[in-house]
């Protein structure tokens, strides 16, 4: 048994350690823990790590496979996903023990604070004493085992797993209710009490379980194909076409409609400024990219290895479930083609998208679906999503039909539900909170990975500086233009600002703070390499393109991704339906339209005389609309519209 | 063959749909500059169309025929398509391997689509005839599909044309090369004879040979201007080494020219067709059907990838029983000892060369592998050529073929001009079309004087049809076309396959996805989804497509605010994040609950108003949900029991009635309540705020309704437009001014048309708002004239349901905004939760452009 002690080592170094120990398969005794955080996070072995006292935030968190033993009491986040192997505590554990947990068994023996088991989908979380509020809070399955009373809201908007409370329940919460408790069910818990040493002297369990009543919803919208929006927004026809359709299904189905895709309307963009220099004018010149250096390096503020990325180019994260899985490893094969990152959206990393892609960004949801250690430490950089442009302040929706066997296992969820992704993390209530996450991933991650953040666009000045403070290395900011598989039709168009209103808010605070050197990788509605490289002159160190790179690959914007029967085979999970999309082809046409992109940006960087991307400046644009000019501060200059040639003619209304 | 005086002229380019072109269109000439719509700002032509051609406008028929609209369907099919009847049985359809959905599940039958609706319209449908107007005169040498295509093109611009056939049927190789069991006689003559009625100014020689009738210098005395369309029938290539076997060996397009003359000739036991293009194909199962005939064997010198026949021609002979077989080529014929006259055909086995600078692999002949096939007879379908003796001692001919210039169509003769097979070598009847509309628009050129015309281009026209709304239009699968092969008679060749009825029709035309439509996203419409698919095919070496694409993409904007008012759609809320706890709108509560003038609760903050004068039902309906859903009415009259209603008086007009829980007047005078517990209002549009606004604080009124449409009493005056948001602005600015801002409610009524649209008015400082318009909508009303109907088309518990329903989903969408910007109350939505994204509405609404410095 080897001996780390916490007075003379930091976490950062014990972590190290422990890993090593672990691999040599030796167990290790921590002394004077301190009750400090991440203690053992990260560790994939299963050995026995004895804690000799109390341990702070996510104690045992990230890990599959060790046996944690703690002697005192520990802070908030006990067992973060833990996917394998136990956690005995002799005291007490703060709010969400169990988070998360995907497998392990998590013992407190004393009491447990609120929202225990929150998103839990597999495994065991049992407490000897009483449980706080919420306990079982989006539960998706598993075990909660709870000897004494419960607070109130139990099982608050549980999709699966089972609740057991010996003691009194102070209330349900939405969605749950109590079932008969069988009696060899019975027996199980009487046995894992046992195997645990839990004392129990209080006769039986009261079993509560999801009522079912919340898991779909009531009504289906009737599907249409999709009336243009941009009618909506002709002056002269305030009830129109699309209005009227909107507001008739509303009338069938008592709620907002859902679709695919981002904001339908025109709004302010990249676009509406335009380079000063007239490209229209340079010669072309057949070897433009090699001329450039449009190599962009992302995540290394703090260590990590970045992504060396051969432009400043990125795949937007899409999920394995909004998008079929062929889909998911044609880009992945493009984005290695191209040379560039791909990103893994909610939902997991496919072990064929890690194998095609030469570098993969994780992504980590509040549902933590899909989530897991070993495809943390196989990724090349981890990011946590708080929002996106889409959809900012709410989850991801992924309809019942796409809900399939395969994706409900990778994700740990019931099969067949419209699954409502939870709008926050279980343990990241504000930037403090944050700062202790982001933390925790580095740790469990060696510090070798960087950690970035995506955000819809908002309450941008703020939302920057803080995830500035927090520490990430980098920040992709999604602007409303921003698109997805499923969401509410009001949310995309009326929630967030225009991406071009995103980046010069964002470089502003930055700017305001002396923070620039935190790179802001901009999406939403990026379509091109005129785009990109107007993004890079506003001061973005890069793009992700998500919507341009599956139209590239086929998608023919018909907007009903929702619905789960994409006639191309890419926004489906139906096997009739996905067999037509052709993995091949496909990832060369999407590597071709990025390979497109390079040469654009190459050729703008170029007409400019500048040798690097990031040469590229704003004194290099100006704006061609009182709104863009209004919000850049670039020059107004709307003659070079005329002086340029006039935009394509609006047809005579059809 | 002449090889003299032969000037470098240009040859037709190969087709891409994917090309330069789709990025950078050429211009096309003025005259068709109305049946052009490329540079149509919501649309790009479909692949299939580009595919075409003739530039068909095949998603528009598509459409129409989902739409139930024949006639339409037929304009739009022959309005570029002489022979539209034909082609929907027998066109090459090169738009079916273009159609986006081939890599789906299979492509739209785009052809059968088309005979659908030939025929229903394609014998009898007739459009006014076109009379000649013109002095000059064309003669057309050559009666197939490009000669007669520029005669039709040419006597619709006036011109008077002859037409000079060498046999006595019009129709070329399509009519004598076509077995009747693909094509049967009549659809011929029915293409024709719509023709002829429609141009008038046509004349039709029959059995004129060039050379053997007359003289091209007879004819270029007679005319302005010659246009030789002579095909390429006479076959060619192989040269067999032949003991003595001429009779049995035969060409392809002879064999088919005497089978389509009306014989029926007994055939062999055994025949061989060489060769695997479409006239191979045509021949094998003419073949097959013929007496005596009873096994055909199809030899090919390439594999099964490289077959130059179309897949339905080459699937139908397969089923028909002929035998295919790959990689051999024939030597020599050679007798056998058999003395009924049989003899072999000998073989040797090739394999593919890799594939050359072009892309093409070849066949080479393995050595030693000589075998041979018994038969009877030898079809050889290897190629076609053009044959004229007197235009070959003219010189005019070069490579089998009318030594033609693609650009101009012209000969090496100023006077003469040439299309078709005889000009650029044996293809498609489409393709034949293509070059007669060429042809018509270059001679026409050079009648009017034209120098240096702009260089041809296929026009792109659509019709703007309307996306066929099926829901299951991802789902339905291809609709199979019956295929009756050979028939219970075969040698009386009867139609090989039948066209849809109206269901299959509809169904897939519902199948087609619009790729030349307008998307629902402005940033991904039509033309960036079709670049971004240029740009997803094309090589990254192919620097002047890339530089096209580049220049495409470079193409500004419009400005889409340039005229735009203020309205609420150009409102947005600023999401919680990090720097707001974000709640969860899923699962998190919010309270829509709203109190108005303290002593009334209503269940959200949505009144309905306008249904006085509307139907009884309506009212039931409207009254019965508002009652559900514990909210109020604004009108003259009672809604019905238990409905809050908010009676609207016109002083002068009407008393406070005791039943009411508020009195609202339209004009500040006479203010009084039926009793005490009633709340008190006063309307105001935006120029009656100062007036109004003091005078409801001096008299204590619980409510001013706002007028952003006005009058809220009067018959749908959301109907004349966006509604004003200044008089919300401009309250709330007199009231801070004054400082009585908690001191009068504000109701807000105008153009609210979702629950959205309530929340941001909400935020702007509205307690309530009135939804008439939408509520109209929302129970099945129509916008008629300037008003609303209803119609007894609805059953009344239907009704009553949408009526519930729209309200809920009204409460419900308003409650998520708030949710979204991380509240638990729909009136703590503030002013600074929300963001302008244009200037009119910045403006008008007093709230921040969002990124503007002002915003932050």
């Amino acid at each position: 048994m080897a001996t780390l002690d916490l007075a003379e080592l930091s976490v950062r170094e014990a972590n190290e350690r422990l890993r090593e120990y672990g691999a040599a398969g030796e167990d290790v005794e921590v002394v004077n823990p301190d009750a400090r955080h991440h203690i053992g996070v990260g560790l994939v072995h299963p050995i026995t790590v004895h804690i000799k006292g109390s341990a702070g935030y996510f104690c045992a968190g990230l890990t599959d496979g060790p046996r944690f033993e703690v002697d005192a009491n520990v802070g908030w986040g006990l067992a973060d996903n833990m996917l394998g192997g136990s956690v005995v505590v002799r005291g007490n554990a703060s709010a969400i023990p169990g988070v998360a947990v995907r497998g392990a068994e998590v013992v407190v023996q004393g009491n447990i604070g609120s929202r225990a088991a929150q998103v839990m989908k597999e495994g065991t979380l049992c407490a000897g004493g009483n449980a706080n509020f919420m306990a079982g809070y989006m539960m998706y399955g598993g075990r909660l085992i709870i000897c004494g009373d419960s607070g109130e809201h139990l099982g608050q908007d549980m999709t699966g797993g089972t609740i057991y409370v010996g003691g009194r329940v102070q209330s349900l919460g939405t969605d749950a209710e109590p079932v008969d408790l069988p009696l060899e069910e019975l027996d199980e818990v009487m046995s894992f009490l046992e195997r645990y040493e839990v004392p129990f002297n209080g006769g039986t369990f009261t079993k509560v379980v999801n009522a079912g009543k919340h898991l779909r919803y009531p009504r289906l919208e009737r599907r249409v194909r999709v009336v243009p929006f941009f009618v909506a927004s002709e002056p002269t026809d305030y009830w129109n076409e699309k209005v009227q359709e909107d507001i008739s299904v509303k009338a069938q189905i008592g709620r907002y409609r859902i679709r695919g895709y981002g904001a339908g309307r025109p709004l302010p963009h990249l676009s509406d400024v335009v380079f000063k220099r007239d490209l229209h004018t340079i010669p072309p010149d057949p070897e433009v990219v090699s001329k450039i250096s449009l190599a962009t390096e992302l995540g290394g503020r703090f260590g990590a290895k970045p992504l060396d990325l051969s432009m400043p180019v990125m795949i937007a994260p899409m999920s394995f479930g909004a998008l079929s899985k062929s889909t998911k490893i044609a880009l992945a094969k493009a984005s290695a083609l191209s040379d560039i990152a791909d990103g893994t959206g909610e939902g997991g990393l496919i072990p064929e998208v890690r194998e095609a892609a030469k570098r993969i960004v994780v992504q980590c949801l509040g549902g933590r679906l899909g989530w897991n250690i070993h495809d943390m430490q196989r990724a090349d950089g981890i990011e946590i999503y708080i929002s996106q442009g889409a959809k900012p302040g709410l989850g991801g929706q992924l309809m019942a039909k796409k809900v399939t066997k395969e994706i409900a296992t990778i994700r740990g969820i019931p099969a067949g539900i419209d699954l409502r992704s939870p709008s926050r993390h279980p343990d990241v209530l504000g930037a403090d909170d944050l700062v202790i996450k982001v933390e925790e991933f580095r740790e469990a991650t060696g510090w070798r990975k960087p950690v970035s953040v995506k955000l819809g666009a908002g309450r941008v000045p703020d939302d920057i500086k803080i995830a500035y403070k927090d520490g990430f290395d980098y920040v992709c900011l999604d602007g409303v233009q921003g698109s997805t598989g499923a969401a509410s039709s009001e949310v995309l168009e009326f929630v967030g600002i225009p991406t071009l209103s995103a980046i010069i808010e964002a470089i502003d605070a930055l700017e305001s703070i002396g923070a620039v050197c935190m790179p802001l990788v901009l999406m939403g509605g990026i379509k091109d390499g005129i785009d990109t490289a107007k993004a890079i002159a506003l001061g973005a160190h890069g793009v992700a393109l998500g919507t341009s790179a599956i139209i590239a690959g086929g998608c023919i914007a018909c907007l009903q991704c929702h619905v789960g029967s994409c006639v191309v085979g890419i926004a489906t999970q139906d096997p009739e339906h996905e067999k037509r999309y052709n993995i091949d082809v496909e990832s060369w046409n999407i590597h071709r339209y990025l390979e497109s992109v390079r040469w654009q940006l190459a050729s703008i960087v170029h007409a400019h005389g500048y040798e690097r991307v990031h040469e590229l400046s704003r004194d290099d644009l100006v704006a061609l609309t009182p709104e863009a000019a209004e919000i850049t501060r670039l020059e107004y200059a709307p003659e070079l519209r005329d002086e340029r040639g006039q935009p394509l003619q609006l047809a005579a209304a059809s | 063959m002449s090889e003299r005086n032969t000037p470098a002229f240009s040859e037709p380019p190969e087709l891409d749909v994917y090309g330069r072109e789709r990025v950078d269109p050429p211009p096309v000439p003025p005259e068709f500059a109305a049946e052009d719509d490329v540079n149509d700002q919501n649309y790009v032509p479909a692949p299939c169309q580009v595919a075409c051609p003739i530039g068909t406008d095949a998603p528009s028929y598509i459409a129409y025929i989902w739409e139930g609209k024949i006639e339409e369907a037929f304009e739009a099919i022959t309005a570029t398509n002489p022979f539209s009847s034909v082609c929907g049985r027998v066109c090459d359809a090169p738009c079916e391997p273009a159609c986006r959905r081939t890599e789906s599940d299979g492509p739209i039958a785009i052809r059968n689509l088309k005979r659908f609706v030939m025929d229903r319209l394609g014998k009898d449908h007739r459009l006014p005839p076109v009379p000649v107007t013109k002095e000059q005169t064309v003669g057309i040498v050559g009666g197939g599909p490009a000669g007669l295509t520029a005669a039709q093109g040419l006597a619709e611009a006036g011109y008077a044309v002859d037409v000079y056939e060498l046999t006595e049927m019009l129709g070329g190789y399509m009519t004598w090369g076509i077995p009747a069991f693909r094509c049967p006689p009549e659809i011929f003559k029915e293409d024709i004879d719509r023709m002829l009625a429609r141009c008038p100014g046509i004349t039709i020689n029959l059995n004129t040979g060039l050379g053997r009738d007359i003289t091209l210098e007879k004819l270029k005395e007679r005319h302005d201007a010659v246009l030789l369309t002579i095909g390429a029938w006479w076959g060619k290539g192989l040269e067999l080494a032949n003991a003595g076997y001429d009779d049995r060996v035969i060409d392809g397009v002879t064999f088919l020219r005497h089978v389509n003359g009306g014989t029926r000739p007994e055939l062999p036991q055994k025949v061989i067709v060489v060769g695997a293009g479409d006239v191979a194909m045509d021949a094998c199962r003419v073949a097959k059907r013929l007496p005596g005939c009873e096994d055909v064997k199809v030899l090919y010198r390439r594999g099964p990838n490289e077959i130059p026949a179309r897949r339905d021609e080459l699937e139908g002979a397969l089923e028909e029983g002929v035998e295919l077989i790959y990689n051999v080529q024939p030597v020599a014929v050679v007798g056998t000892n058999g003395s009924n006259g049989s003899f072999a055909l000998r073989c040797v086995t090739t394999e593919l060369t890799k594939p050359g600078d072009d892309g093409r692999r070849w066949p080479a002949s393995i050595a030693g592998s000589e075998h041979d096939y018994d038969c009877g007879m030898v079809i050889l379908a290897t190629g076609q050529r053009s044959e004229c003796e007197e235009l070959d001692s003219l010189g005019m001919l070069a490579n089998d073929k009318v030594h033609t210039d693609w650009d101009s169509m012209r000969t090496t003769d100023p006077k003469v001009f040439s299309a078709g097979d005889a000009a650029f070598g044996p293809s498609t009847i489409v393709m034949a079309m293509q070059h007669g509309h060429r042809a018509a628009y270059y001679i026409k050129a050079f009648l009017e004087g034209v120098e240096g015309p702009l260089p041809y281009r296929v026009p792109f026209k659509t019709r703007r049809v309307p996306i066929a709304d099926d829901p299951d239009w991802e789902i339905f699968p291809r609709e199979h076309q019956d295929f009756r092969g050979l028939g219970e008679q075969p040698v009386e060749f009867p139609e090989i396959e039948t066209t849809y009825d109206e269901d299959a029709a509809r169904r897939e035309a519902a199948r087609c996805y619009r790729c030349d439509a307008e998307t629902g996203a402005a940033d991904y419409n039509v033309h960036t989804r079709e670049d971004i698919f240029v740009m997803a095919r094309t090589k990254p070496e192919n620097a002047t497509k890339q530089r096209a694409i580049f220049t495409k993409r470079l193409a500004l904007r419009g400005d889409p605010f340039a005229e735009k008012p203020a309205t609420l759609e150009d409102l947005v809320f600023l999401p919680a994040n990090l720097s707001r706890l974000v709640i969860d709108p899923y699962r998190d509560a919010c309270n829509v609950t709203t109190s108005l003038g303290s002593r009334l609760e209503l269940g959200s903050p949505f009144m309905a108003a306008g249904f006085d004068s509307t139907p009884s039902e309506v009212r039931e309906a409207v009254a019965h949900a508002l009652r559900t859903q514990n909210l109020g009415y604004l009108g003259h009259r009672s809604i019905g029991d238990g409905v809050h209603w908010l009676q609207v008086i016109v002083p002068g007009e009407g008393e406070p009635s005791p039943d009411a829980a508020a009195v609202i007047a339209t004009a500040p005078t006479g203010l009084e309540r039926a009793h005490a517990d009633q709340l008190l209002g006063l309307t105001a549009r935006s120029d009656q705020l100062r007036e109004r606004i003091p005078l409801a604080l001096q008299a204590e009124l619980d409510l001013m309704v706002l007028e952003g449409s006005s009058q809220v009493i009067d018959p749908w005056p959301e109907l004349a437009g966006p509604p004003d948001l200044t008089v919300l602005r401009d309250a709330i600015a007199l009231l801070r001014e004054l400082n009585h801002e908690e001191d009068l409610q504000l109701v807000y009524f105008g153009g609210v048309r979702s629950g959205t649209d309530g929340a941001k008015l909400i935020g702007l400082g509205a307690n309530t708002v009135v939804a008439s318009m939408a509520i109209a909508l929302a129970i099945g009303g129509t916008i008629e004239n300037g008003g609303v109907r209803f119609y007894g088309n609805i059953e009344a518990a239907e009704r009553d349901e949408a009526a519930e329903l729209f309200l809920k989903a009204l409460a419900y969408e308003a409650s998520i905004m708030p949710r979204c910007t991380g509240k638990t109350d729909i009136h703590n939505i503030e002013p600074e939760d929300l963001r302008s994204i244009t200037v009119a509405t910045a403006e008008a609404t007093g709230l921040p452009l969002a990124g503007a410095r002002a915003s932050r």
